[in-house]
């Protein structure tokens, strides 16, 4: 378990501008110690997804650096990328292939071989896939059960940073619940969790911190401290309309 | 990491449904051809080895050397069990005379025309154009279909290198979609051997490298795929530019070749040809018939003021020497004649091979080409077969008039005083075709088949490395959202 208070996700000055000219990401500053979880709030084109694709290298940052324990991440991808455990909005994976065999080859992927299919299944297990569906092949799976193998690979990846982008969204009430739970036990294990979401009620239940982005910048940065007795809806919207005043 | 990757593709492939049926199909077809081919080939030798006894006989049955004609069968090939190649376009038949030269004649397709019409489907053709579009349905979504999916970004959210990741799908597609090919192979070398088709170490050795050259082409594609997959983002987009690439490398760029090549050095036409030979004949004979003239008008003119007596006389005590001189100029005629003849066909040749090689330097341009050159040179069942029998033919023609000149000379001699020449000795007694010179079918050496097929193996394997390069480079700049 990491030691509580020690900076394990960092954008610092972080940018990026397309080659079409258009600005993801303007200057995004934030960090996410270790057993904290953040979440970024705002709508379809705020930069949430972008920041996630800067800490995992998918595309180079125009200035700043995105940093993972340490690592900059555009200068060390690889290293960088054993400390990372993603997960999607939209969790796919080889249809032909069943829960088992899929969970198998990612794990194997992020460098993990000493498992076996018992640890792979108690995982499952844990994410809440039904045994029955272990050895299923994929291609009858819904969203949510895609999803939870997916969680299932990041956990057992024990990466010290997770990243998920929009992870209870196709979820059902009951597994959100669940994923919830799930997430609040990485945060005990120590885990450095960033979470992008559209989902006001569940960032504020299990964010240490919170913050709201509009056009590529972070616009808002609270700790769940400050946010006690916050409205958080009413400042998501505040602060969307205030900064998009201030844009226009 | 090479190997989870590796190990992964392989799984993908033997799981899915489309290998499963492009596996079976493959091997339906290889296995099919094979035994078609076997089977083509031993009709082919049954018709050979009757159509020598007949020949045989008829020479047989013949009771003067003067009235002897050979016919030479040119002997099918082990190799035409997989590659037939040019082998049923060509005759199967020449006539082995004193007056005419050898020439091939009376081909498969000539006689089979609804098989002209539907081709033979050999090895090569499955290679060339079934198992070249197998390996771009296999490949066209080798990477955008994973970026299509998602599951590239989950791959590549960890620590892979994408040197290995591009690397191990290749090999994973070589592997999976390559060592599969080997099993119906494999089956179908077990039918030759139990069929009893006559394969010596060289025809063997022959079919390791025609079956190494396909795999060669075929690798060509996997990485074809892979390049264009790893250059696009939509897979459908991938799929069409594979599909008219495809159509254009294998179809249209030997064909368009063939054109260009006509355009660029025609040859001329045997019409032309006949008419130039035509033309020469007409013009000789009569630069003959007008020299006999002047001739005759100087001896006319030398016999002037003569008696009749005196002209007989002196007509009657040069007639040897005019009928030499005549017979003289008359075989000089011939001979330029025969010489511009040979001449002009030997141009045409010069011309036809002239235009044969720019095509097939353009056409190297399509690997499928370069692939099928290969084939054929290999299994000797190329454009070459027809000359190489007709070189054998015009030798063995030397050899055997030159031998019945000789018996007929015997005969000349042993009926002089007899009757006139050209009676044998005992007309009825058959002639003796032991000592007949026997035509020998050429056949080339391992060496000698493998020797023209280096620059094509070469084209394929540069194809093939800059097939995979680009990929290679494409995939690692390429944008995985």
């Amino acid at each position: 378990m990491e030691s509580k208070n020690q900076p394990m996700l960092q954008a610092i000055d972080l940018s990026k501008r397309y080659e079409d000219g258009h600005l993801a990401l303007d200057n995004l500053n934030l960090t996410v110690e270790t057993g904290q979880v953040y979440a970024m709030l705002g709508g379809n084109g705020a930069g949430k997804t972008t920041a996630i694709n800067l800490f995992l290298n998918f595309i180079e940052p125009t200035t700043g650096q995105a940093v993972v324990d340490g690592i900059v991440t555009h200068e060390e991808p690889l290293k960088a990328k054993e400390r990372i455990a993603y997960v999607s909005e939209n969790v796919m994976l080889y249809p032909n292939f069943t829960a088992l065999q899929n969970v198998d080859f990612f794990v194997k992927l992020g460098g993990k071989t000493k498992y076996t299919k018992e640890d792979y299944r108690k995982v499952l297990l844990r994410v809440g896939l039904q045994e029955e569906a272990h050895d299923r092949r994929l291609k009858g799976f819904s969203k949510g059960m895609r999803q939870k193998c997916g969680i299932a690979i990041a956990i057992l990846k024990d990466a010290k940073a997770i990243l998920l982008d929009e992870p209870t969204s196709g979820l059902d009430p009951k597994a959100a619940f669940e994923f919830i739970h799930l997430l609040n036990t990485l945060r005990e294990e120590g885990k450095a969790i960033l979470m992008s979401t559209h989902d006001i009620f569940r960032a504020k239940e299990v964010a240490d911190i919170v913050g709201i982005m509009n056009l590529g910048k972070l616009v808002m940065q609270r700790t769940k401290d400050e946010l006690v007795g916050e409205d958080l809806e009413k400042l998501y919207v505040e602060f969307m309309a205030g900064y998009m005043d201030e844009v226009a | 990491m090479f190997s989870v990757l590796f190990e992964k593709e392989l799984k993908s492939i033997f799981l899915s449904p489309k290998f499963v049926a492009t596996f079976g199909v493959c091997s339906l077809l290889i296995l099919l051809s094979v035994f078609v081919g076997i089977q083509e080939y031993k009709n082919e030798v049954d018709q050979y080895n009757t159509a020598v006894q007949l020949s045989e006989q008829q020479m047989m049955g013949e009771s003067s050397w003067w009235g002897i004609e050979n016919v030479v069968f040119r002997k099918p090939s082990v190799m035409q069990v997989f590659v037939s190649g040019v082998n049923n376009d060509i005759g199967r038949s020449a006539e082995i005379s004193t007056w005419v030269e050898p020439k091939l004649e009376n081909s498969n397709y000539s006689s089979d025309t609804l098989f002209a019409v539907f081709r033979f489907v050999d090895l090569t053709f499955i290679f060339q154009v079934v198992l070249s579009l197998f390996a771009i349905l296999f490949t066209y979504d080798a990477i955008n279909g994973e970026r299509e999916r998602g599951t590239l970004k989950l791959a590549l959210s960890n620590a892979v290198p994408r040197a290995q990741y591009v690397l191990a799908k290749f090999a994973g597609s070589w592997v999976g979609l390559t060592v599969p090919l080997i099993i119906p192979l494999l089956v179908a070398m077990l039918m030759v051997m139990i069929f009893g088709i006559p394969m010596d170490g060289g025809d063997w050795a022959r079919v390791l490298t025609l079956i190494g050259s396909s795999i060669l082409y075929f690798t060509f594609f996997i990485a074809f795929g892979l390049l264009v997959s790893a250059f696009t983002k939509r897979s459908a987009v991938s799929f069409l530019v594979l599909l008219v690439a495809w159509v254009c490398l294998v179809l249209i760029v030997p064909r368009a070749a063939t054109m260009t090549a006509g355009q660029i050095a025609p040859v001329t036409s045997v019409a032309e040809l006949e008419s130039q030979k035509d033309r020469f004949r007409t013009d000789r004979w009569r630069a003959y018939g007008m020299q006999r003239s002047k001739l005759w008008e100087e001896r006319r003119t030398a016999m002037e003021g003569m008696t009749e007596q005196e002209r007989n006389d002196y007509m009657a005590a040069n007639r040897q020497a005019w009928d030499e001189e005549e017979a003289t100029a008359r075989d000089a005629t011939m001979d330029e004649m025969n010489e511009h003849s040979r001449k002009l066909d030997e141009e045409l040749r010069n011309e036809k091979m002239a235009q044969e090689k720019l095509a097939f330097t353009l056409s190297r341009f399509s690997p499928a080409s370069a692939y099928k050159l290969t084939a054929m040179n290999l299994a000797d069942t190329g454009t070459s077969l027809k000359n190489e029998y007709e070189d054998a033919m015009k030798d063995y023609r030397t050899t055997f008039t030159q031998f019945v000149e000789t018996k007929r000379e015997e005969d000349r001699r042993a009926n002089r005083g007899r009757r006139g020449p050209g009676s044998n000795a005992n007309d009825d007694e058959p002639l003796d075709l032991a000592e007949l010179p026997r035509f020998d079918a050429p056949k080339q050496t391992y060496k000698e088949a493998v020797e023209p097929t280096i620059i094509d193996l070469g084209i394929l394997s540069v194809f093939s490395v800059l097939a995979f390069a680009g990929a290679f480079l494409s995939f690692i700049r390429y944008d995985v959202r």
